[in-house]
């Protein structure tokens, strides 16, 4: 059933977090990421006649945008065939083997907690889509910028006692939301 | 110190923004209140998840860059106004 609608206007404050870090574990490269996501955005734009509502935005954006960083990993692999390194080895038994064969694993004993972690940092995106607008901001502003209580108070125009009970009550749905996979 | 005081008080404490007396206030409370005490042990769990998840945020700039791409594009490409 077609329910989710698609307005580009409101993709940037609701969904560039989600896809910037989405991105950034990916590419490893704040400038790289910030190109893919414009592209990402683009490309949305171009079809979004194709958008048939089944999906939401966000997992519709995010279709694109795996195929925009698989894209980019092609682009740098077809590359990297023209431009061939060898070394020279010390012992002849290695002598001609490829460099890359004696690059370090990135893929390290920790490879499994990086993902958890990158699938726990994605949860808790989704679970601040589920706050009021103003809520999310002062909380991302609060707990993941670390923007100090004063500023906050002076940007939103609000009372320090105010903004502890919008962060109170966010954190009181963020707890809730993330309760029953991630406590 | 009732259970909406001490609730508040937990939330300053995870940014480090408690003193030491509504610490000391906190404990003396959780011994005997159990529900502040549940609240305490999620806030402190949600906390350590935000920390783990190691989360990173576009800046103004960044997100004032695309949106103004998106204008655009979205000016220039007939037929692509909001459905």
């Amino acid at each position: 059933m077609a329910t989710n609608q698609i307005d580009p206007t409101k993709w940037v404050d609701k969904y560039s977090d989600y896809l910037f870090n989405y991105t950034i574990v990916r590419v490893n490269d704040r400038d790289l990421a910030n190109d893919i996501i414009s592209e990402t955005f683009l490309a949305g734009l171009k079809s979004m006649k194709n958008f048939k509502g089944e999906a939401t935005e966000r997992t519709w954006l995010i279709s694109i945008l795996k195929r925009k960083i698989i894209d980019y990993y092609r682009r740098i692999n077809s590359n990297k065939g023209k431009a061939e390194v060898r070394i020279n080895y010390s012992d002849e038994e290695n002598d001609g083997d490829w460099l890359e064969e004696q690059a370090p694993d990135r893929f390290e004993l920790n490879a499994e907690n990086q993902m958890e972690n990158e699938e726990l940092g994605l949860a808790i995106l989704e679970c601040m889509e589920k706050l009021p607008e103003k809520q999310a901001k002062i909380f991302k502003m609060k707990t993941i910028e670390g923007i100090d209580t004063e500023t906050i108070c002076n940007e939103f125009n609000i009372t320090p006692s105010n903004l502890w009970v919008i962060i109170h009550r966010a954190r009181v749905t963020l707890a809730e939301c993330l309760e029953k996979n991630w406590f | 110190m009732d259970c909406s005081n001490t609730a508040q008080c937990c939330d300053k404490a995870q940014y480090d923004e408690a003193s030491l007396f509504e610490k000391v206030q906190i404990h003396i409370h959780l011994l005997f209140c159990k529900p502040c005490k549940k609240y305490t042990d999620n806030n402190n769990k949600l906390t350590e998840l935000v920390r783990k998840a190691n989360l990173k945020s576009c800046s103004e700039a960044e997100k004032k860059a695309w949106k103004e791409e998106i204008t655009k594009e979205n000016l220039h490409t007939p037929g692509h106004s909001k459905k």
